[in-house]
């Protein structure tokens, strides 16, 4: 019944990583302060701050069921609002997925509505950038070699990447797999997982991120950069 | 250095479009969608990182929002709605944490909160911060929490890994944590 301390710890960093919602207990302080760090190191697990589509389904339909002097017109208008804003983005990930099925070679054919040109960098090499383990079905998320940063995707069990970098001046892109889509910080310019531009507030349109080759090998996600 | 699209071809939003739902993202929040919309995804990271489970952040982000728009009336200024929504979001942490463990310091854990903690993060972000927390303990602590939260191993696994028992295993886990406590505050920027 008397647990220690390590053990009633443990259970709530398992109940954590198992996907389940901790027991209550009550803690003393140094079991707290382990059990924040453990939150915020559970949240880190890759994809993990994300919430998935079906939990924002469920907190819109109760936000519109409680918000009643707003009646909704339907439940999922979130959602169709959404598709709509990335409605240029469905066509363009569709292209790239097609494309990435074909990487492996050296030529990669470009096909009209896919995204940036390829990069095929002088001394090129195969560097592993994640485990597949770590990029779910549905994420995008930003990698780095040192020389190139890149974004690599796991679209619907597909893997591809982009440039990580926003083809305007430079800013870092952040991935927002909500959408899904690849938002510069800057200045309200958005790319789709693809690397074409979803829209932008600029006096042009930049040009759409350069794609990088990726291929899978050991269960890991390589790159071809230097 | 680029291929310049075909106007043809699945094309953004017209300019026009864009501008007026970024002056209104600037500007004032017209109805609880819009609200919803541009502040749901950073609620939900924000609760992630304090609570740890997607369960209770679901419910949380959730209790936040409808608190908040319960209580604010629109249109109102953005600004002014994502003030009230990190101050709600404390609120609803510090209950959570003093309800569900009985930590009555909650609240002024939760009070660090900083008020940008609502623009959504990119999901490396998080895990960075792991990486670092991680890259400052000792070796075994490390190991431990490594093979826990970023391997995925159970503690029967990181046990053998580490040719530990299970007793022993979640003890260097315990212990690795509140070492990391100790750092914590200086990895979360």
């Amino acid at each position: 019944m008397s647990k220690s301390p390590a053990e009633r710890v443990g259970a709530f960093v398992d109940d954590l990583l198992r996907g389940r919602r901790p027991r209550r207990f009550a803690a003393k302080e140094d079991e707290l302060e382990a059990m924040r760090v453990a939150a915020g190191l559970a949240a880190g697990r890759v994809g993990a701050d994300l919430p998935s589509k079906e939990a924002l389904d469920r907190i819109h339909q109760e936000l519109a069921r409680q918000m009643d002097d707003s009646p909704i017109l339907e439940p999922r208008f979130s959602r169709r609002a959404w598709l709509r804003t990335v409605s240029a983005a469905a066509a363009a990930v569709v292209a790239g997925v097609v494309i990435d099925q074909v990487v492996g070679g050296s030529e990669v054919p470009l096909g009209a509505t896919a995204g940036g040109p390829v990069l095929m960098p002088d001394k090129g090499q195969w560097r592993p950038v994640a485990a597949l383990s770590d990029l779910p079905e549905g994420h995008a998320r930003a990698v780095s070699t040192g020389s190139v940063e890149a974004v690599i995707v796991n679209d619907s069990g597909n893997i591809h990447a982009v440039s990580g970098i926003c083809t305007h001046l430079g800013c870092r892109l952040v991935p927002d797999d909500a959408l899904p889509k690849l938002n510069c910080p800057c200045h309200q310019t958005a790319f789709a997982w693809s690397g074409k531009v979803l829209y932008y507030r600029l006096k042009q349109e930049p040009a759409d991120l350069p794609r990088i080759q990726s291929r899978l090998r050991d269960g890991q996600i390589e790159l071809y950069v230097v | 250095m680029t291929d310049v699209p075909s106007s043809s071809e699945a094309t953004p939003p017209g300019r026009e479009e864009v501008a007026r739902g970024a002056h209104e993202a600037a500007e004032v929040y017209a109805d609880w969608e819009s609200v919803y919309r541009d502040n749901v995804v950073g609620i939900y990271q924000l609760a992630m990182r304090r609570v740890g489970s997607s369960a209770d952040a679901e419910d949380l982000a959730q209790e936040v929002l409808i608190r908040t728009l319960k209580t604010l009336r629109l249109p109102a200024p953005v600004h002014n709605v994502r003030a009230y929504l990190v101050k709600t979001a404390r609120t609803v942490l510090a209950d959570h944490w003093r309800r569900h463990y009985g930590d009555q310091a909650a609240i002024t854990e939760v009070a660090l909160v900083p008020a940008e903690a609502l623009s959504a993060t990119p999901n490396g972000v998080a895990a960075d911060r792991a990486q670092r927390l991680l890259g400052l303990l000792p070796d075994r602590f490390h190991r431990i929490l490594e093979l826990r939260f970023l391997r995925g191993y159970s503690i029967r696994e990181a046990a053998r890994e580490m040719g530990l028992t299970e007793v022993n295993a979640r003890v260097l886990q315990f212990r690795a944590l509140r070492k990391a406590a100790e750092f914590e505050t200086e990895v979360l920027e």
